[in-house]
């Protein structure tokens, strides 16, 4: 490792204007990818980072400043759509638990697809959260983050991911039903943002964990996961937003053909996971900011000399990117990671990640 | 009672309409299977596992995926249910134990499901905590019911930590019990680091899994 460690050059603030502007920075930028573990890290127990926005913002900041890392505070969880359309959720309190966990799902027949009708966005589960975090972001002069898919993610969390498969062969209008109303309400959340934000400063965030090809084929995706993702970024485009971070979680390999014909924006962040090699994700992307794919589980249970090397690696590769690149875990930071090894993946930056400009 | 060529005739039927998740199919092809006098195990093990075995490969070669499996499970199930009970009691007690769960603080179970069918498949008594398992419910079980093995499944990495828990409970009550775990963050060097004595990659190698980590743990103790 170097000696005498690089200065930083820029700001975390001017490096992602300028990444996102398509122009030259003096290094890869760093997000951990860290949610829970940053309530831990300040000593506030985990469900206040889902459960209180103040908490929840201020546990981010303090992390940042403490590892020096990029990016900005955001929230979300990905059982999302369950509590907002009815059902009921539980908020991660033991150590063996990470974020909100679905403990009823508001389909639960096939009536009540039909009867399922799209929530208030002011009032609906995590929503009030959300939009209080946001104000803060904006108090705070940050990107504002609004999570608003992915439709098939959603819909699976509104009646069970075994019910949505089963339904999607045996009774596709009842998933088509659900995805309808997931995407509408993406679209209507984003409105209400949109129309207290503006658009300017919004990144609109979805994620793919539940049409991950080791659950659906392509085909599937191609069906039920496709169009209504697509649709939901035509209609934000439409509405002024200009950023959108999508997080591709998990193994998506078969499903990169058509991921690649859904609009990011003008550039876009996609963050893969440990399953996608970067420069597989860079050749379907090329026009867009790339960002992964460290492991989270070897950043949990792996030694400071494992982490680093998958960093290399990811650091390396990602810099190829014609469209950019971030290291990031591949998905949400675990929240008992060891500290150190999160140190180590800045380190690993501080080794590999410097652009000659 | 059928003769040869009407019993393979039935069988393949069965296993056909398993790998067609046929559930109406299985069920109808069950009774008749019973009604001509096939023996339920032959039933189970030449069709309905049969079948399974068929749904194992395509889902490896990525003809098939969850929603196939899922659905491929049910129609398993509608024969089980027929068939099982006419299944002779003795049969049932000397078949091997499986206790399965998806640990505390997880909720996903997609997976240990069709886990649980494989096994339930090819004539394990299996018995299904659920998911969300407080720890020391997998140790209680397993000595209730004098488990061959304890599967561990966990999606989270959060979740997965409390592996290595439940493996030494176990270990210190019943040093004998075969213990896997399976699930998305799980490898087989992390199955090693927590103590585990196999590691299911998917639901369609886990019983096979299974069943070379009982003959390894035999040979090491027969040592």
């Amino acid at each position: 490792m170097a000696q005498t460690p690089k200065q930083d050059r820029m700001t975390p603030a001017e490096r992602m204007r300028a990444l996102l502007a398509g122009q030259p920075i003096d290094r890869v930028p760093f997000f951990p990818f860290t949610r829970g573990f940053c309530a831990r890290n300040v000593g506030y127990p985990l469900e206040s980072f889902y459960a209180d926005p103040e908490k929840s913002f201020w546990s981010q900041v303090w992390t940042q400043e403490m590892y020096g890392y990029d990016g900005s505070p955001a929230i979300g969880y990905a059982a999302y759509g369950a509590w907002e359309f009815g059902g009921e959720v539980r908020f991660p309190s033991s150590q063996w638990e990470q974020a909100p966990i679905i403990t009823r799902f508001p389909v639960q027949s096939e009536q009540d697809v039909w009867n399922l009708r799209l929530p208030d966005v002011k009032t609906a589960g995590m929503l009030p959260m959300m939009m209080q975090f946001s104000k803060l972001q904006q108090e705070f002069g940050t990107s504002i983050n609004v999570t608003c898919g992915s439709p098939f993610t959603r819909a699976g969390n509104m009646c069970g991911i075994d019910k949505l498969c089963r339904w999607m062969v045996k009774k596709p209008e009842l998933a088509h039903r659900l995805l309808r109303l997931a995407t509408d309400h993406g679209v209507e959340v984003v409105q209400y943002w949109v129309d207290t934000f503006g658009a300017e400063r919004i990144t609109a965030r979805t994620s793919t964990p539940a049409e991950a090809n080791q659950v659906i084929s392509p085909k599937q995706f191609e069906e039920f996961a496709f169009p209504y993702h697509k649709e939901l970024h035509e209609k934000l485009l439409a509405m002024g937003v200009k950023r959108f971070h999508c997080h591709i979680c998990g193994e998506h390999n078969l499903n990169l053909p058509y991921l690649a014909r859904i609009p990011m924006g003008d550039r876009g962040i996609l963050s893969f996971g440990h399953e996608v090699d970067l420069e597989t994700a860079a050749s379907y992307f090329p026009n867009h900011i790339i960002a992964g794919n460290v492991e989270p589980q070897v950043i949990q249970n792996g030694t400071p000399q494992q982490v680093y090397e998958l960093c290399r690696i990811a650091i390396e590769k990602g810099k190829k990117a014609p469209g950019g690149y971030v290291l990031m875990a591949g998905c949400e930071l675990p929240v008992m990671a060891p500290p150190y090894n999160i140190y180590v993946m800045k380190k690993a930056v501080g080794e590999f990640g410097w652009y000659d400009y | 009672m059928a003769s040869e060529d009407r019993t393979q005739e039935l069988l393949k039927a069965l296993s056909d309409a398993v790998v067609a998740y046929d559930e109406e199919a299985v069920a109808e092809l069950s009774k008749v299977i019973l009604e001509e006098g096939i023996d339920p195990l032959d039933a189970i093990a030449k069709g309905l596992a049969a079948g399974m075995e068929t749904v194992g490969d395509l889902y490896a070669h990525q003809a098939y995926f969850v929603p196939e499996l899922l659905l491929c499970s049910d129609a398993l199930y509608a024969g089980l249910d027929i068939i099982k009970p006419h299944i002779k009691t003795e049969e049932q007690e000397a078949k091997l134990k499986i206790v399965i769960g998806t640990v505390e603080g997880d909720i996903h179970d997609i997976g240990k499901n069709l886990v649980k069918m494989m096994f339930e498949a090819t004539g394990w008594t299996v018995y299904d905590l659920g998911r969300d398992v407080k720890l020391g419910r997998f140790v209680e079980e397993q000595e209730r019911t004098n488990s061959d093995v304890v599967a561990l499944s966990a999606l989270m990495t959060t979740s997965m930590l409390a592996m290595p828990k439940v493996v030494e409970m176990i270990k210190a009550r019943n040093p004998n019990v075969a213990i896997i775990v399976g699930g998305a963050p799980l490898t087989r060097e992390v199955a090693n680091l927590y103590g585990a004595d196999g590691y299911a990659e998917s639901a369609t190698n886990a019983v096979q899994e299974v069943i070379n980590t009982i003959g390894r743990l035999r040979e090491m103790r027969a040592k």
